[in-house]
């Protein structure tokens, strides 16, 4: 394919067991536009039913997208896509990383990577513009990710990118993630990448992401597209009474007067961001005040921090002195959201906000960004510390490794906690271990008292022992549904951050009935209404935009702009900024519903490639679930009344027929119809499933 | 774009005229566009005087005084978060391509390790996996004698309004690079797709970049000389001294 605005053309493929490096036309995958369309396609043609996720035979894509470098607004993300280790039937998942990597190959000139096979020793992958080289990663392999990324970096100049693994993705840890740009993480592929003999994947590219449109014009545009947009996960409005804004709200538009990166050397003030100050917007999140308190938050900030090409900084970056002297790992560590709780979620007794908190928090990431471990959303750590409170861990360890650890340093809150709990699992130390680096799913097999635990409220587990993600609580039966969709913990916060606008609810409704035909689609939190079609048309939106973003590729953790924070423009975002911005950079003509049709079907292959997996036939039963206590918790108020998220069993069931009816799939069975993935462009998808007997 | 084209460019005037937008905003006209908007023939044209000192082709004896520029960009390393949006618009909006290794404002090569590279070793130097901080490079506009300028053994680069940038004239820039083997700061940059050197030319007056920085960390400020108190990136070879026909000028001044 010759090279199109946004596009390169062509796509590297590396298969590890041959050493033989070749390339594909993209082309052949435009209909799936790139990223983790690109990977749900290649696991369908490649990647026969049966496949385990440490198989040679798997492949592990790294989706970048044709406005991935291409300098549109949020555009630095890489999606990552294979058989998901974590999940207990290794069915289909992305890991999503940002940082800048995935802007660094398309510079290099490519669309995507596709790994597979087994290299005989540790590797590393080398690729240097169109040069590429597998080189011997002896040297490297033992070690955390901060020293290959160093050592890899001294071989062949700091300006290199790097993805790598830690020692949990060498160790076969499920709960491992590929670490790029020293925060960034793509949960759970990490095992996936040690199973290949694959340590790091390094960049250098200097080539262009070409634009097709004129200059004048992608710059209008560009600007027009930053005005839309407000702070993470897309407020529109500052969350204290500011002199510009009209309203204020619970939003992570937090900047103001007299706040502080406290520790940038002089401090910097984040101030007044007002909406039309363009040139402020990198301060509007002060994340470390989000995730560690006011106090040590703007104490310990160095600055903000983020990916490629985006103005919203929601990684913070801190110095926290006592690291050194105290724990002897790095004071400066950056992180975000779960990132940073990470090393809090093993302690049930950390105050919140504390200098003890953020010490906790900064060790967490100073190994386990490291180690490359990932927190599967908070998941495994609440379930040793129940198994821990519970006297599980005591009744099921041989006494001589449970008196090997150290729970002392868990009872009286000490940091040091985390230098062991987390080396344990890391290396697989004892039967301990080895039962939490297989993660929750494989821990529940085992300890029915996990199992049983995962069922409740205070487990926050959705179904196969997948964390919950902005579920029930944004949006009622939307979350309900959008996390019934994943396997693994649902990545999508299209929905939440509708919902987090911080806009009052008049205007969310408004814009709403715009958006899903009536302003019923959208209800107070925890207030939540009877489920309606506005909802099921809600959740579908939140879906193709998911998978769009992640394909093109584009941040969901900020995007869409589906609101705004202009006034002028009464609050109203622009829907259709993703298919302007693809139509602008690669020179096509793409509407709005050519992109949302190309998200259906991203949607619809992902649906048809996890049933091929599960050789599931009622996809509606066995893999659309929640957990008991989405429809039990809190006992004592009912399902659907005020100040609660309990959802209602035969409400959720009219959500599913309302939801398969809006997505074209079949309501008995939640399989997508012949007529629908034909509509698509998916007849050879629908061939499949029929000789499988999945579908008629 | 404020690279030059030279039969655009009449003989007897050898810049581009920088013109205002009815929005206000800068842009740089070529001489036959710029009639075509006055709507006059040259010979009635009473042009700007706006001064190219550039190194004359071929000239036996080539004068290298330039005024200095009006304005500089500059940054401010601990507002600065890697977001890269300023190489974003160097190059979008200026070259219709997104390209950072053309960005004539440099982040990515300090982003990681800081500007000693990754010799000042993990958590000890600057960048993200140092102590954070990271140092934006800009061109300094240096003053008379320019080090591009005197290293172009084309005459490519030359001094233009409207605020004196140190600019490279494509149509007599070979793609030799030198300049970027005379730069002291590695500022000038290849555009290996046109075969051509660029460097940056202050969108006049209006940096795209500085426009661009979601954090302030860039602005465009009047111009003084910082190219002795800013350090250099590496010492330029001793190959490229002063030509024998620069040097030979330079007495005139310099008695």
């Amino acid at each position: 394919m010759a090279p199109l605005g946004g596009y390169q053309g062509k796509i590297l493929r590396v298969d590890l067991s041959s050493g033989k490096i070749t390339t594909e036309d993209t082309a052949k995958y435009k209909d799936y536009l790139g990223g983790t369309g690109l990977g749900y396609k290649i696991l369908w043609d490649e990647v026969k039913p049966g496949t385990k996720a440490w198989d040679p035979e798997n492949r592990i894509i790294f989706g970048v997208g044709p406005l991935t470098g291409s300098g549109s607004p949020l555009s630095g993300r890489t999606s990552i896509t294979s058989l998901f280790p974590v999940n207990i039937q290794e069915l289909p998942g992305t890991g999503h990383m940002g940082g800048q990597w995935g802007a660094e190959l398309k510079f290099a000139g490519w669309d995507s990577l596709i790994i597979q096979g087994k290299a005989d020793k540790p590797v590393w992958l080398y690729i240097n513009d169109d040069k590429v080289e597998i080189r011997d990663a002896k040297h490297l392999w033992g070690n955390g990710v901060f020293r290959a990324t160093a050592e890899i970096s001294a071989e062949v100049g700091p300006e290199v990118q790097v993805a790598a693994i830690g020692q949990a993705g060498e160790n076969l840890v499920r709960v491992s993630c590929v670490m790029c740009n020293r925060s960034h993480s793509a949960g759970g592929m990490g095992s996936v990448m040690g199973s290949k003999n694959l340590k790091a994947i390094a960049i250098k590219g200097t080539g262009a992401v070409q634009i097709a449109a004129d200059k004048k014009a992608w710059k209008d545009f560009v600007y027009e597209y930053l005005s839309l947009i407000g702070a993470n996960n897309q407020g529109v409005v500052p969350t204290t009474p500011q002199p510009w804004a009209e309203y204020y709200g619970a939003t992570r538009w937090n900047a103001q007067k007299g706040q502080f990166w406290g520790a940038a050397n002089p401090p910097v003030e984040t101030g007044v961001c007002s909406a039309d100050d363009l040139n402020k917007m990198g301060f509007r999140t002060h994340k470390g005040v989000l995730d560690h308190g006011d106090g040590p938050g703007q104490r310990h900030t160095v600055r903000g921090g983020g990916c490629h090409a985006c103005p919203i900084r929601c990684h913070v970056y801190t110095d926290v002195p006592a690291l050194e002297t105290k724990y002897g790992v790095s004071r400066y560590n950056a992180n975000t959201c779960i990132g940073n709780s990470f090393g809090k979620s093993f302690f049930d007794n950390l105050a919140s906000g504390s200098e003890i908190a953020i010490e906790a928090s900064q060790l967490g990431c100073a190994l386990a960004d490291d180690y490359g471990l990932w927190s599967d959303y908070g998941q495994f750590p609440r379930d040793i510390l129940y198994a821990y409170r519970k006297g599980i861990i005591k009744a099921k360890l041989d006494p001589k490794e449970y008196d090997s650890i150290p729970w002392k340093l868990l009872d009286a809150g000490d940091p040091a906690w985390l230098l062991d709990i987390m080396k344990r699992i890391t290396y697989k130390q004892g039967e301990l271990g080895k039962l939490f680096a297989d993660g929750p799913a494989f821990l529940e097999k085992k300890w029915p008292e996990i199992a049983q635990f995962h069922q409740t409220y205070e487990s926050s587990c959705w179904k196969d022992a997948h964390a919950k993600h902005h579920s029930n609580e944004n949006g009622g039966q939307v979350g309900t549904l959008i996390n019934m969709m994943y396997n693994r913990d649902s990545q999508c916060h299209t929905h939440s951050n509708y919902l987090a606008s911080g806009l009052p609810l008049a205007v969310q409704k408004e814009i709403g009935a715009e958006l899903f035909g009536t302003p019923d689609a959208v209800d107070a939190n925890n207030n939540y209404t009877k489920m309606n079609k506005g909802k099921a048309v809600f959740a579908k939106l939140s879906l193709v935009y998911l998978e769009l973003h992640n394909s093109l590729t584009a941040c969901n953790w900020t995007l869409p702009v589906w609101v705004s924070p202009r006034k002028d423009r009464k609050y109203r975002g622009d829907i259709a900024m993703e298919s302007k911005a693809l139509a602008m950079v690669t020179g096509e003509t793409v509407s709005r519903a050519d992109l949302e049709m190309t998200g259906m079907r991203i949607l619809h292959l992902f649906r048809a490639l996890t049933a091929r997996y599960m050789n599931e036939k009622d996809m509606r039963k066995n893999h659309d679930k929640a957990n008991e206590w989405v429809f039990e918790y809190p006992a004592d108020k009912p399902a659907l009344s005020a100040g609660v998220s309990r959802m209602d069993r035969a409400d959720i069931e009219l959500a599913k027929d309302l939801f398969y009816e809006e997505m074209g799939w079949d309501k008995a069975t939640g399989m997508p119809t012949r007529a629908t993935l034909e509509k698509a462009g998916l007849k050879y998808v629908a061939d499949e499933l029929a000789k499988q007997g999945l579908i008629a | 774009m404020s690279e030059r084209n030279s039969d655009d460019a009449g003989k007897t005037l050898e810049v581009d005229l920088p013109v205002s937008s009815p929005a206000g905003e800068w842009h740089i006209l070529s001489r036959r566009d710029f009639l075509k908007i006055v709507g006059v023939g040259a010979s009635a044209l009473a042009l700007p005087q706006i001064v190219a000192v550039g190194v004359a082709d071929a000239a036996p004896q080539a004068q290298t005084y330039g005024p200095n520029a009006k304005g500089m960009i500059i940054g401010d390393p601990t507002r600065c978060t890697g977001c890269r949006r300023c190489e974003i618009a160097c190059t979008s909006f200026n070259d219709g391509k997104s390209q950072p290794a053309l960005s004539r404002v440099k982040i990515v090569r300090n982003m990681n390790f800081g500007v000693r590279g990754e010799q000042g070793g993990a958590a000890r130097g600057e960048g993200n996996y140092g102590n954070f901080l990271i140092v934006q490079e800009t061109c300094r506009q240096c003053a008379h004698p320019v080090p591009c300028q005197l290293a172009c053994p084309n005459g490519a680069i030359e001094i233009a309004g409207p605020v004196n940038a140190r600019i490279i004239n494509v149509d007599k820039c070979t793609g030799c690079q030198m300049c970027q083997a005379a730069c002291p700061w590695a500022m000038t940059v290849f555009d290996a797709a046109k075969k051509k050197s660029s460097k940056c030319h202050l969108c006049n007056g209006d940096p795209e970049c500085v426009k661009a920085c979601p954090n302030s960390a860039l602005r465009y400020v009047p111009w003084q000389d910082r190219s002795r108190d800013v350090a250099q990136r590496w010492s330029v070879p001793a190959y490229l001294s002063t030509p024998a026909n620069v040097a030979s000028t330079c007495v005139q001044c310099h008695k």
